[in-house]
């Protein structure tokens, strides 16, 4: 790094810094703010300039600050010719626009604010162009279409200007995001993100696999920069901004981002099939297809932007083409277009400014009003033409006489006859311009008198058409420029010759004909120009507001079908897309070979199988009808409990059974205050799609379990069976998992259980108080109640099940720890017991007769299975550790005593509570429901009274 | 059990305690005229215990033999969680206040989530994962049907429920696979038997955990609840879900994959590819038609977490570190969009639809500006933060040789601009102007204006985050 490079920097920022300004200064007056904005510019320019010399030499000038260095991003600007010559043409045209706008904006307009965007563009573009790492051209690259945005639409009262800066916006702003991923992939071929080792690793870039998607990730950013079809549409419709910006925006810098991208990465992407069908071909495309638009054009700046848009296609295409001759025309055709070009815009806003149109169709004659600018307009579009002595003639030559020789698949002709075609309407427009808006009669009804404006306001368009003349009869000047920029794009030491004769060449003919043509179709324009209107042809901004249409009409199709509210369509797609994964991972695991051989089915097992499966099936089909359902329910546990009792399960057998009837009791209680029928919910077509999915989901998990059962796998199981006796006291394999490997699983679900009770218990509660009381006061059965609700033979036999299941619950919970049962069984199987009682008696009578407070219950059930717990930190033990002792007590035989034991009663005590709880619940709604008529007896119907009102009659 | 586990838990302990302390002074105490100082304490107390995380915080640490791991990825995940939630806390007050929601349990509901996800991002264990996981869930979806008259709220919470339940059991479903497979519980033990060859079982453990896992980012196509819930949820809620319960889910998501998977990177890698795919592209896609902005911030946030789960699914260290300054840039920008959503009313009534904000840069051109930043940084726009984000999990991508991850990321986000730059051109050029109210609290204007100045500062370092997130995410996969 040399000295002067740290300069670079300075440069980069003088643009940034200099945004300030104009809101600072533009209260001391338009030209003191115009003046200071100028200064950073001015200040930028003659900092590059001092690197001329050595740039010109063909040196390299870098500068390099570490930035993000883990993403490869670091503050690196290099200046090479490419950069350099961009660098002097943002910079001076800038100049030359910031001069020219001071006298082009009214006194209404923000002007503060219009420099300030301006400035901030500037020092994007410039960012763009002497970046040295392809991120942080990408960040100047999204900067310019930031800027850009807030410059087109500028003029916010206007609603094309609004329209311009959305679809400008989005058109570029995409376009950019989508050059992220292809720099990331160059970046990763070539492992840096240096620019300049990007440009020296073109072969390993373009052997690469990713080269073609990098090479269009990237062509699309350039191409909607620069306005390539079928991008192009958007570049006319920013013309709704203030002429300064489109003059510098549209013809001299942003849009040729593009072409300056492309003549970047020259060295690491051109070359290749790829890269010169996709860009020579897009390019010739844009060349021809712009310069015929602009033909029809009567908007002045439409018509300069269609010819911009071709234009850039022409560069595009020279670059495309891959030559290095073609380079050289593509960097000297840039100078040209961006001198002749600027200087049409800025006529053209002389025009609206003057005339207040910009309607070719109502101007004309203005050569005698305003003689300035007829001079500069006529310059400049000569130039435009390619008519010689101008320097547009130049560079059309060269790019005439490589089309010439350029073969597209087989054909000979399709290139050059295209560039000949592009260079007659090119012609052709550029002679309209002059002879409909200059030449002609003086009108008298031009919207307002026009007459050259002050000197300030063509004096930027005068020094360029000087610029533009000079090129064009003396191209050596340009030659110094020229070969250092073309040496840069190619990576080659070029040096080539600018002059304006080159002999009797086929480019010549090409020329020549061209401009007849070009004549010849002014001429005959008006006629063509009503078939152009009556020709049905496809209007880009139309086509653009329709796939936005499209596309959101497409997201919103998208939306409404997948996210339409319904949960059962949620849950549809949840399920779906679960069974998808878990055929992903089926298909990807590794099956081994089954082991085991299926068993065969005994004829009862059949039955039993059978029974379940027309169970299952009849709930699916009744289940409207809830009564039903709930009986089916209950065979389908039964018949399970008794699955897990043929399958060696006694335990999951004994719990299954006894939660299954606690279960169905309860509900079978909740079911009095529901409907006894659900709703119709869903078509036959819905009902067919999640029948389809459940089976899916449900084989799904079937054939899992199937799979699994055939082979012979390593599970948990043993280490639990070896362990239970040793390490929990217990020959009960699955009560010691419960009580003691994973006792603070069932701790916390012992918790959980007593909390469900409690909040079942308080949402009564709220229930009872709120309008919902008052509808269950006046609840109307539908059916009829019975008379017998407290029949005699089931109060008699509940009472003496009483005792007998109290017993048995007892034992259960005895037996727990070495044999099928349990605190959690035995609760359940007492609550059974007392469950009864309130089915044959009524609520009202075995509540009177109970005094335990089930709150109570839970929480000693609760407290005492935590102390058990805690009590092991006495003896220095983990939570929960359980120990055993064996006890001899005549003349009961010796038994086993665990503090485990000690836990199982906490569980037992809360699940009694806990179930006992949601009945009262459950029970208090009955009362409020039918409070008329509680009972107070045993039963409804006491043969004992009945015997002694007998006696009493007797 | 050993005493130093306890201190290992301390600021989880801590928070726990103050929850259920407050709960009970609110209950018996002044129940909702409480609210307001319980709102300001508990993000005190957030505030405070991410400060004391961040820089007492030293090495990895582990308690309950494996259960809790206390390391440098946790304790950068806690960190941005405990900020976002006590931000977002103070950005809910004035709204729920106005609207009569600000409840004395609101807060505490908060802070009960945000032990939940603490517990989450440090889980070592299935069990912790599952505990942390439920303990936010529950209170999330209670916050979520806060609003009980509110139909759509109600709705919501119902519909998260319902779809949450489910997505836990299918997680359970997993777990309990993985835990009869592998034979334990524990992520260290786990990646001991997941080498090599996976055995289905644990394939399929596996599977499920991550459909379980990628309800909570809501991925797509587990995203379901996101849009009704983001529409119904009251709008601090919302906001609320958008940020840290993302960054808790993205954190355990990780925590499983290299925690306890590390050893299969290929088995999870595709799944987690192919989830990240589908959101980037549905998220982008699904946004451009809504009308309601938070309806449009649910399909952003399913976007985003495509992102992230990019850089999940590079299955490199450096994957989760761009996963995890994506995070912490998401979340940033998140607060900030939705500081200016809260504040988008019409005569004093909450505004959602999109149409509401044409030409609103006239109306309040600061606001506007920062919200046009941040809308620009969503979409991952250069030189804005955002753009370093969505670069970070692009190069990760890359880096792992998932470039075609990259590039689908790329498209998706070209898409997904579009309706970003939508709403700037409403505000900056819409056809006629709306007359919502100027007024910001101080809060809401703060938090606006020091999100979008820190996308805009942030582009010079970006505060330093990406060193802290390479030695989180160091300490995770190695």
């Amino acid at each position: 790094m040399s000295d002067g490079a740290h300069f670079l920097f300075l440069i980069a920022l003088l643009p940034f810094v200099g945004a300030l300004v104009p809101g600072v200064m533009i209260r001391a007056g338009r030209t003191a703010c115009a003046s200071f904005t100028a200064v950073p510019t001015a200040l930028a320019l003659i900092l590059l300039m001092t690197f001329a010399p050595a740039v010109l030499r063909g040196e390299v000038i870098q500068a390099e600050i570490e930035w993000l260095p883990q993403l490869g991003l670091s503050a690196s600007f290099f200046l090479d010719g490419l950069g350099f010559l961009f660098a002097t043409m943002i910079l001076g045209v800038g100049l030359l626009i910031t001069l020219y706008a001071r006298f082009y904006l009214s006194g209404d307009d923000p002007m503060g604010q219009f420099y300030t965007y301006l400035l901030l563009f500037q020092g994007a573009m410039l960012g763009i162009v002497i970046s040295d790492n392809i991120l942080l051209l990408l960040i100047f690259w999204e900067l310019t279409s930031l800027s850009s945005f807030l410059l087109i639409g500028y003029w916010k009262h206007l609603p094309e200007g609004r329209q311009g800066a959305r679809m400008a916006l989005a058109v570029t702003g995409s376009g950019g995001l989508a050059m992220i991923g292809g720099m990331l992939i160059l970046g990763n071929i070539v492992g840096s993100y240096n620019l300049t080792d990007i440009l020296a690793a073109g072969d390993l870039i373009r052997a690469s696999d990713w080269y073609l998607p990098a090479l269009i990730l990237i062509l699309l950013g350039a191409f909607t920069k620069s306005a390539q079809f079928p991008f192009h549409f958007w570049l006319p419709h920013a013309m709704a901004a203030p002429t300064p910006v489109s003059a510098y925006l549209h013809s001299a810098t942003m849009v040729k981002a593009g072409v300056f991208l492309m003549a970047r990465m020259w060295p690491a992407l051109a070359g290749t099939d790829a890269w010169f069908y996709i860009v020579g071909t897009t390019g010739l495309i844009t060349m021809v297809l712009g310069a015929l638009i602009a033909l029809f054009k009567d908007d002045l700046k439409a018509l300069l932007a269609f010819s911009t848009v071709s234009h850039l296609g022409l560069l595009t295409m020279l670059l495309g083409f891959g030559t290095e001759a073609a380079a050289v025309a593509a960097v000297f055709h840039i100078i040209n277009h961006l001198t002749f070009k600027a200087a049409l815009f800025m006529t053209a806003g002389i025009v609206d400014h003057e005339a207040h149109t910009r309607d070719i169709k109502r101007l004309g004659g203005l050569r005698h009003l305003m003689p300035v600018t007829f001079v500069i307009g006529t310059i400049a579009a000569l130039s435009m033409a390619g008519i010689p002595f101008f320097n547009g003639f130049l560079s059309k030559e060269m790019m005439l006489e490589e089309a010439s020789h350029t073969k597209w698949l087989d054909s000979y002709y399709v290139v050059p006859v295209l560039a000949t075609l592009g260079a007659l309407l090119s012609v052709a427009y550029s002679f309209r311009f002059i002879a409909h808006v200059f030449l002609g009669p003086v009108r008298d009804d031009y919207p307002h008198k026009p007459h050259d404006p002050p000197f300030g306001m063509w004096a930027a368009p005068a020094l360029l058409t000087v610029l533009v003349l000079l090129i064009g009869i003396l191209p050596a000047v340009a030659e110094p420029i020229v070969t250092a920029a073309a040496s840069a794009v190619t990576g080659a030491d070029l040096h080539p010759h600018l002059k304006i004769w080159h002999g009797v060449t086929p480019a010549l003919y090409m020329s020549i004909l061209a401009i007849l043509g070009g004549a010849v179709l002014l001429a005959i324009h008006a006629p063509l120009d009503r078939a152009w209107i009556k020709a049905p042809r496809p209007e880009a901004k139309t086509i653009f507001d329709g796939l936005v249409a499209a596309l959101a009409a497409f997201a919103r199709t998208i939306t409404e079908g997948v996210h339409n509210g319904a949960i059962s369509r949620y849950l549809a797609i949840f399920t779906v897309a679960s069974v998808g994964l878990g055929a992903v991972a089926f298909a990807g695991g590794g099956l081994s070979e089954r082991t085991r051989e299926l068993l065969p089915i005994p004829p009862v097992i059949a039955v039993g199988w059978l029974m379940l499966i027309v169970a299952t099936v009849s709930v699916v089909l009744m289940h409207r009808a809830r009564f039903r359902a709930l009986v089916l329910i209950g065979i389908i546990g039964l018949s399970i409990s008794a699955g897990f009792a043929y399958l060696s399960a006694p335990d999951l057998a004994l719990t299954q059974i006894s939660v299954e009837t606690v279960t169905i009791m309860l509900l079978l209680l909740a079911l009095h205050f529901l409907p006894k029928e659900t709703p119709r919910e869903s078509p036959m077509g819905l009902k067919l799609r999640d029948g389809l999915i459940a089976i899916a989901a449900g084989g799904g998990v079937g054939g899992l379990v199937y799979a699994f059962l055939l082979r012979d796998i390593d599970t948990i199981s043993d280490y639990h069976i070896a362990n239970s006796y040793e390490g929990g006291g217990g020959t009960n394999v699955v009560n010691v998992i419960l009580v003691d490997f994973r006792g603070y699983d069932t701790y916390g679900e012992i918790i959980v259980l007593g909390i469900a009770g409690l909040i079942i218990y308080a949402l009564m509660q709220a229930l009872l108080e709120g309008p919902a009381a008052r509808r269950l006061r006046n609840v109307d059965y539908s059916q009829d109640r019975s008379r017998d609700r407290h029949p005699l033979m089931m109060v008699v036999v509940t009472r003496l099940l009483m005792p007998i299941a109290i017993m048995v619950g007892i034992y259960i919970f005895l037996r727990g720890h070495n044999q099928p049962g349990g605190g959690f069984v035995a609760g359940l199987v007492i609550a059974i017991a007392l469950l009864m009682q309130y089915m044959a008696s009524g609520f009202a009578w075995t509540q009177a007769r109970q005094r335990i407070e089930y709150h109570a219950m839970i929480g000693f059930g609760v407290v005492i299975a935590g102390l058990t717990g805690a009590g092991a930190w006495v003896f220095g033990l983990p939570f929960l550790t359980s120990g055993y002792t064996y006890v001899h007590l005549p003349p009961i035989e010796e038994f086993e005593l665990a503090t485990a034991m000690l836990f199982d009663l906490g569980v037992f005590l809360t699940v009694l509570g806990a179930v006992m709880l949601m009945l009262y619940s459950l029970s208090r709604i009955a009362r409020y429901a039918g409070s008329a008529d509680v009972n107070v007896e045993a039963m409804d119907y006491d043969p004992s009274e009945r015997q002694s009102d007998a006696e009493e009659a007797r | 059990m050993q005493p130093g586990d306890l201190s290992i838990i301390l600021p989880e302990l801590v928070l726990s305690i103050y929850a259920m302390a407050a709960l009970l002074v609110g209950v018996y105490g002044g129940k909702d005229k409480l609210a307001p100082l319980l709102l300001w304490v508990t993000s005190g107390l957030f505030v405070a215990v991410a400060l004391w995380i961040g820089f007492q915080g030293r090495g990895t640490s582990v308690a309950f033999e494996g259960m809790f791991i206390d390391d440098a990825f946790a304790r950068f995940a806690k960190v941005t969680i405990l900020l976002s939630a006590a931000v977002i806390l103070l950005m809910s007050e004035g709204y729920m206040q106005r609207r009569g929601l600000l409840r004395f349990e609101y807060p505490l509901l908060i802070a009960l989530a945000a032990v939940g996800m603490m517990m989450m991002v440090s889980a070592g264990d299935l069990i912790a994962l599952y505990m942390g996981l439920e303990l936010q869930s529950l209170a999330l979806y209670v916050v979520a049907s806060l609003r009980r008259d509110s139909v759509k709220s109600t709705e919501a919470g119902l519909k998260y429920f319902v779809l949450g339940a489910l997505s836990s059991g299918l997680l359970l479903y997993g777990a309990s696979l993985v835990y009869g497979f592998a034979g334990t519980t524990s992520f260290a033990g786990i990646i001991q038997a997941a080498q090599g060859e996976t055995p289905l079982g644990l394939l399929f453990g596996l599977v499920f955990v991550i459909a379980g896992l990628a309800f909570k980012v809501s991925a797509a196509p587990f995203h379901m609840w996101t849009p009704d819930v983001y529409e119904g949820s009251p709008t601090p809620v919302t906001a609320f879900f958008a940020t840290a319960p993302k960054v808790a889910a993205m954190g355990l998501f990780a925590r499983v994959v290299h925690d306890a998977f590390g050893g299969v990177v290929g088995d999870w890698q595709q799944i987690v590819a192919f989830l990240s795919v589908i959101s980037m592209f549905l998220g982008a896609v699904a946004a451009i038609g809504q009308t309601n902005i938070k309806r449009l911030m649910a399909y952003s946030s399913i976007a985003h977490m495509g992102y992230a789960l990019m850089g999940l699914a590079a299955g490199t260290a450096f994957g989760v570190q761009a996963m995890l300054v994506y995070m912490a840039i998401y979340v940033t920008m998140n607060i900030g969009t939705f500081a200016f959503i809260l504040a988008m009313e019409k005569d004093g009534n909450p505004v959602v639809e999109i149409a509401s904000l044409s030409q609103y840069s006239r109306r309040d051109p600061v606001k506007a500006l920062c919200m046009l930043v941040l809308l620009f940084s969503l979409a991952g726009v250069p030189p804005l933060v955002g753009f370093f984000g969505k670069y970070y999990v692009l190069l990760a991508a890359v880096e792992a040789d998932l470039a075609w991850l990259a590039v689908a990321g790329v498209v998706a986000s070209v898409i997904g601009a579009f309706y970003y730059l939508r709403i700037v051109y409403l505000m900056y050029f819409g056809a006629d102007e709306n007359h919502l109210d100027t007024g910001t609290s101080p809060v809401l204007w703060g938090a606006l204006v020091a999100s979008a100045v820190i996308m805009v500062v942030g582009v010079i370092n970006l505060f330093g985050i990406e060193g802290v997130a390479a030695a989180a995410a160091a300490t995770l996969v190695n």
